[in-house]
């Protein structure tokens, strides 16, 4: 491992970058999750009554706020720094100076994160005009920093599988048969307690379950210590990927 | 002057392929020294050694007294790199990829946004600074390679086939601002497959092929030694080269075949030109040697893939 403080001027060269883009990603960060929220929160809310005593939106938004972090931190480290790799070839030109490879792609991932928290800032503006309000400051506060780390672990994860990645067209494999199913079996749209029970156990297993858990009980601030176990597995499982994409990404990058 | 680069039996494969293969060489301060060789001689292979973004599979490399390792950051900060790929960053300016440059090497802000407008200048392309890259030509993006590798103000520039795919007027310009920098003080290495860039560039150059160094030396008494001073080539039917050479014998030039062309080496043309219009033969060129010749000589003048 040969990380420094260059990873923030590659976070900067980022931030240079994004200037330019700041309107269609802001578009883009909000079309999507706007979309669940009005279909699944407003129409099918409409079928679902009363969640725990308060509207289905109180149910749904934690969920999507954390699911949107997941999406935008997983395609900035797949299409976002694929293109950066392959096709501008700037890691090439990154690593001849005293940026390490290592500083490169962990530039790429915090990146990756504050993308990640813009969009979930962006959905909580939109969820609190909708009326759907944390709890407290503090909700909100703890809401940003699980945001941080939602990001970090799903940018990690994305980053793996950059770095083996041939073309655009792997990329597919992963969101479509595990980031898709990921957002669909993690409970943020449905409660688990119906599904079966094979499914509850797979859900456990699905990272995005216990963020979805920590996000839904922060946001009402309903805390208990069970909460400490979702944030061990998310907290054990970025560490390891953050570490593995790191090593796994300069393996590509140095030849 | 000292040593600068030094190699020792250096080595790099990529799993069971050898690029380069022990070869040793030394680099002084303040020279221009070419790597010449055809594609896949691992003339790259061995400058990204050097510049340390490639580990080194075996033997010794120094630079400045320090081992060449990838993660050695005291010398990517005294090493400017003028790579073969256009690696400009299309999101950016031409004044954004210079400034977020400048970070990497930890250039405060004021002295980078100086050593910007004086490069900017150096290259000529005051005037695109707040261009996009897309909007620049071919020329004008090496021109920004240069000035890129420049902003560190680095001991070494290592230039990989610096003028690949430029036009003359562009590629003398680059010549130009390469030849300056040397006479300031700079040490410069230089990979490239044009033999006049080699010979308008370097003090010394290596041939490589294979992996190997072939031939080492001054590019002018390279040519004379190893091609003499003139070339005659002729274009006769293969049927008559032994014919052809033996009326021609008495100029002791040496000769080689390759395709439609009988060529002869020659210290001085003047005398086997006038003989081989006696012979009425007509279809014939003569011209000075080059380091082309020496190149084509060892590394062989058919196809390499």
């Amino acid at each position: 491992m040969n990380l420094s403080y260059r990873i923030y001027y590659v976070f900067l060269r980022n931030l240079v970058s994004y200037k330019r883009f700041v309107i269609p990603t802001f578009l883009v960060s909000l079309i999507e999750p706007l979309f669940y929220l009005i279909t699944f929160g407003i129409g099918m809310g409409a079928y679902m009554g009363y969640f725990g005593g308060k509207p289905y939106l109180y149910f749904l938004v934690p969920g999507v706020l954390v699911s949107s972090v997941m999406m935008s931190s997983t395609f900035e480290c797949l299409y976002g720094t694929f293109v950066k790799m392959v096709h501008e070839k700037l890691y090439d030109s990154l690593i001849a100076t005293p940026v390490s490879a290592e500083d490169a792609v962990a530039g790429d991932i915090a990146w990756a994160v504050f993308r990640g928290l813009v969009s979930g800032i962006l959905m909580m503006i939109v969820a609190v005009l909708m009326g759907i309000i944390p709890v407290s400051i503090l909700s909100f506060l703890l809401l940003l920093v699980l945001m941080i780390f939602v990001g970090l672990l799903f940018a990690s994860l994305a980053m793996i599988v950059t770095s083996v990645s041939p073309s655009f067209d792997f990329f597919n494999y992963y969101t479509e048969l595990i980031i898709t199913p990921m957002l669909f079996f993690s409970g943020v749209f449905f409660p688990l307690d119906r599904f079966p029970a094979w499914m509850k156990t797979l859900a456990e297993f699905l990272p995005l379950t216990h963020a979805v858990k920590i996000s839904r009980a922060v946001f009402s601030g309903a805390y208990h210590s069970g909460l400490l176990w979702d944030f061990l597995v998310i907290f054990v499982l970025e560490v390891i990927a953050f570490y593995i994409s790191l090593k796994m990404m300069k393996k590509r990058l140095i030849k | 002057m000292s040593i600068l680069v030094s190699a020792k039996d250096l080595s790099k494969k990529y799993g069971s392929l050898t690029a380069v293969d022990r070869i040793s060489f030394e680099i002084q301060e303040g020279e221009c020294f070419g790597f010449l060789g055809p594609n896949g001689a691992g003339k790259t292979s061995t400058i990204r050694m050097i510049h340390c973004v490639s580990p080194v599979t075996s033997g010794e490399l120094a630079v400045n007294g320090l081992p060449a390792r990838i993660d050695n950051r005291r010398l990517k900060m005294m090493t400017g790199v003028i790579p073969q790929e256009i690696t400009l960053d299309n999101d950016l300016t031409v004044y954004e990829n210079l400034i977020v440059f400048a970070h990497f090497f930890d250039i405060p802000k004021h002295e980078a946004k100086e050593r910007i407008a004086e490069l900017l200048k150096f290259v000529e392309l005051e005037g695109k600074r707040n261009n996009k890259i897309s909007e620049l030509s071919t020329g004008m993006k090496r021109r920004l390679l240069v000035a890129r590798a420049l902003l560190n103000r680095p001991k070494l520039i290592v230039a990989d086939e610096p003028t690949t795919g430029l036009d003359p007027q562009a590629r003398h310009l680059i010549w130009q601002r390469l030849r300056q920098l040397k006479k300031e003080g700079a040490t410069l290495i230089l990979t490239t497959q044009y033999m006049e860039e080699a010979q308008q560039l370097c003090d010394r150059i290596v041939v490589m092929h294979q992996g190997k160094i072939l031939k080492e030396g001054v590019p002018s008494r390279l040519v004379e030694e190893e091609i003499g001073r003139e070339v005659v080539e002729v274009r006769v039917p293969k049927e008559e080269d032994e014919w052809l050479v033996a009326q021609l014998s008495s100029f002791s030039c040496g000769h080689e075949r390759v395709g439609d062309t009988l060529y002869f080496y020659c210290r001085e043309g003047q005398g086997l030109m006038r003989k081989l219009i006696e012979l009425n033969l007509h279809n014939y060129l003569t011209r000075p040697a080059t380091l082309e010749d020496v190149f084509l000589k060892l590394t062989g003048r058919s196809l390499i893939e």
